[in-house]
């Protein structure tokens, strides 16, 4: 082959691979809706192919609800303990060896677990571990990103075979939402708070190198104000919803809609998808309802 | 091994007294069925001083006074069947080498103690704690034994896991049983922890000078006790040892050369009826009319004195540093130092029991008279939002027992921000942090966003908190998350007047409005 020819081939090709790569890939998003939460729960992951698509048997498996607050379920600040059960059956049913169900809780860990309602809905479950955290299982991570270098992450999460992250959909005072890609803070070790500063590119950082495999965002009631927290009732909102996907910034994007708001107006979704995690754009995402 | 009536009882006090620790803690439930608290209601030492100091009676106490009651039938049974320091010291005694008693420490000393607590407890200066043998025995565990065995439990645990890495996982479940039931969930350390263990050993070093020599010659409620029991007509008989056998000498446990405790000194253990040869030995109701052998009294001067000196003593440990008055945080549902300070007998269960551990025991903070009162450290702990375990765990009252709601409102103190230190304003960096954390429904830190220069000067848009005081309950979660190191950003200082968040503006519906600054009362 003339050498002329193969640049013109390869610019040929250059222009229609990445057009077809996309019509082939587009992520797609699952959003199930309806009232029976362990249902809409199994038909999201359905939509996105099913669990046994992201578990193979003798997997471990991590779970990673938000339980971060002392608080109970119809508060909405941690996610709806019914969808976290459904997501853990499922990788059971999928043939996981042992599914770890944790979060480094704001309020006392005891009573995190016990009032959001999730240790008691896991409670009877085989091989399902619902530990509190334990310091010297953090790791130092070398992320190398925008805002951190590195980073003490959860040794679970590092060691399991799946990572599946499962937040709640709900307000948040300093990022606007917290969904998916803030719900990765619950695996970060050290002090917190000082991410605040650039809680954007930090977060993207983190959720560069550590993906969740699968999220599960629940939205069966959001938290409309006040959050991350909440605590009054009139800052819920009922949305009957569950909404999957394998791509956590087209999740997070499409939870926000329900709250009225656009993608682009949270940072920490921008920075995400500016970093490459994934796809904010609604429209190059395709959504299954089910 | 001896296995008298009184001594299995005493071993089943203990048990339960150690039972009922462990018990004090958070495990799942928002109520505590059953806590170590039931001792201090019990202790009638506790009741006396309350009633001086108080003035009034609580139901809660209602056990101490059928205590009192009975020893004034019975007799100084407690000392005999229940204190579980008493046990203790009973247990050890053997190991200690005898010496000779000095004798400053027999006779008077114990009623110039007794009377100088309830001559400042008359004052309104509840001491009783500080020499109660409950409180002594359960500060010791509490600050010092427990906090050690969990540390070095935890210790070891983690050590196991820099050996063996993740396959720690099958040693899990043993430790997890160790870590449940028997030590303490947090890793704390307190102060006056070394000072705790020290009283408990200078009780336990007192042996040396004879068996319960504590008991005998200082304790407060022993002493209270038989004075008590000088009222009731149970007698030994025969009152002397017989010059023919001689051997209830050496099974009583508080016989002091060659004399048999009477009345007072006697701990009922029964010990002697037991070991009597030749079953001489019974202890029966003597004709209460026929027992004014003694005065009801001893040495009226020293107790006259004693309470003399309490009053004047009680004056006395009032001064406290400015510092110190700012940051007088007490647990919540306290309003009054003053009646705080009457009513606490200083054992130590809410800082047991405190899910966060939030509450500390005072060195000097809240005055030489505060010592061992619960305080509130917002930067080591702060107040959950939900739990009312230090009220309910509260032998006397002195942290009323809310219902959640209730407490929820009651005011610890109240958070000022300190503008030199809070990043936003000092950094020109966003945090908001504590605004995240405030469990207040409606939020009692809130912040506006305002355009401003950050340090660059470049534009930025930037939220500043600022605290709504009529929604501030004190907690503590602001200032403890304050991701500053050092000296937080906002902090929390007392103030006198503690009226609970009103319901109405705690509940008022929420505004909704993002990101905005709003009116409290809208």
């Amino acid at each position: 082959m003339e050498r002329r020819e193969f640049i013109r081939l390869m610019a040929i090709a250059a222009c229609f691979t990445p057009r077809m790569a996309a019509a082939k890939e587009l992520p797609v998003v699952g959003v199930a809706t309806g009232t029976d939460y362990g249902k809409i729960t199994r038909n999201a992951i359905s939509a996105v192919g099913g669990m046994k698509r992201f578990v193979k048997p003798g997997d471990v498996v991590v779970v990673k609800p938000n339980m971060g607050w002392d608080r109970t379920p119809e508060q909405a600040a941690n996610t709806n303990p019914l969808v976290v059960r459904a997501v853990v059956e499922e990788v059971l049913a999928a043939g996981a060896k042992k599914v770890k169900v944790f979060d480094r809780t704001c309020n006392d860990e005891r009573r995190c677990y016990a009032n959001s309602g999730i240790q008691g809905a896991l409670k009877g479950l085989p091989n399902v571990e619902v530990r509190f955290i334990e310091n010297e299982r953090f790791k130092k991570v070398l992320l190398n990103g925008e805002a951190l270098k590195e980073w003490e992450l959860y040794g679970e999460v590092l060691s399991a075979n799946v990572f599946i992250n499962v937040p709640v959909a709900k307000h948040h005072k300093l990022t606007g939402l917290t969904m998916g890609l803030k719900n990765i803070m619950g695996v970060m070790g050290g002090d917190r708070g000082k991410l605040h500063k650039q809680i954007g590119p930090a977060l993207a950082d983190v959720n560069a190198v550590l993906k969740s495999h699968l999220t599960v965002i629940d939205a069966t009631r959001i938290l409309t104000d006040h959050g991350p927290q909440g605590g009054d009732p009139a800052d819920v909102k009922i949305m009957n919803t569950v909404i999957a996907s394998t791509d956590i910034v087209a999740a997070d994007a499409y939870a926000t809609t329900l709250f009225g708001l656009k993608p682009a107006d949270i940072p920490v979704t921008v920075a995400a998808a500016k970093r490459g995690i994934g796809e904010m754009e609604l429209k190059k995402v395709r959504i299954v309802r089910v | 091994m001896n296995r008298t009536p009184a001594r299995i009882s005493q071993l089943f006090f203990l048990l339960l007294f150690l039972g009922l620790f462990l018990s004090t803690e958070y495990r799942g439930k928002d109520e505590i069925p059953a806590a170590v608290n039931s001792f201090f209601r019990a202790d009638p030492l506790a009741l006396a001083t309350w009633l001086l100091a108080v003035k009034s009676f609580t139901l809660l106490l209602l056990p101490a006074l059928l205590v009192l009651i009975l020893t004034l039938v019975f007799g100084r049974f407690f000392c005999g069947w229940i204190c579980p320091l008493g046990t203790i010291l009973e247990l050890v005694t053997g190991r200690i080498v005898k010496g000779k008693t000095p004798p400053w420490l027999v006779g008077r000393l114990k009623y110039l103690l007794l009377a100088l607590l309830m001559g400042a407890a008359l004052a309104g200066l509840n001491l009783a704690g500080i020499l109660d043998p409950l409180a002594i025995l359960l500060r010791a565990m509490t600050f010092f034994a427990h906090p050690l065995a969990g540390d070095a439990a935890r210790t070891g645990w983690v050590g196991l896991y820099r050996v063996m890495g993740e396959s720690r996982d099958y040693l899990a479940p043993g430790y997890s049983l160790l870590h449940d039931y028997l030590l303490p969930f947090r890793e704390s350390s307190y102060p006056l922890a070394v000072l705790s263990a020290l009283l408990l050993l200078t009780v336990i070093l007192l042996e040396r000078y004879g068996k319960r020599a504590w008991c005998r010659y200082l304790c407060p409620l022993g002493t209270l006790l038989g004075l008590l029991s000088r009222f009731s007509p149970v007698r030994r008989s025969p009152g002397r040892i017989c010059g023919d056998c001689g051997e209830c000498e050496n099974v009583c446990p508080t016989v002091e050369e060659g004399k048999m405790p009477e009345g007072e000194e006697c701990l009922l253990c029964f010990a002697c009826r037991r070991g009597c040869g030749r079953s001489r030995v019974r202890f029966w109701f003597a004709n209460p009319f026929k027992l004014r052998e003694r005065p009801y009294l001893p040495a009226r001067r020293f107790l006259l004195g004693g309470m003399a000196g309490g009053l004047l003593f009680a004056r006395g440990l009032r001064w406290k540093s400015a510092e110190a008055r700012e940051r007088l945080l007490r647990p919540p549902g306290v309003r009054d130092e003053a009646e705080f300070l009457a009513a606490c007998v200083r054992c130590g269960e809410c800082m047991k029991v405190c899910l966060r551990s939030a509450l500390y025991p005072a060195a000097l903070q809240a005055g030489m008279e505060g010592l061992y009162t619960p305080l509130l450290v917002p930067r080591l702990g702060y107040c959950e939002y939900h739990c009312t375990l230090c009220g309910q765990v509260c032998p006397t009252g002195a942290i009323p027992n809310l219902p959640k709601g209730e407490k929820e409102r009651e005011v610890v103190g109240k958070a000022v921000f300190d503008k030199n230190h809070c990043l936003p304003y000092a950094k020109k960096s966003n945090c908001i942090v504590c605004e995240e954390h405030c469990p207040i429904p409606r939020k009692a830190i809130r912040s506006r966003v305002v355009e401003s220069l950050d340090l660059n000067g470049k534009k930025i848009s930037l939220m500043e908190p600022y605290v709504v005081e009529e929604l501030c309950n004190g907690c503590g979660i602001c200032e403890h998350v304050c991701p500053l190191e050092g000296k937080s950003g906002v902090e929390i200082f007392g103030v006198k007047d503690k009226t609970p968040i009103a319901v109405a503006v705690a509940a008022k519906p929420a505004a909704k409005v993002r990101g905005g600054d709003e009116d409290p009362y809208k």
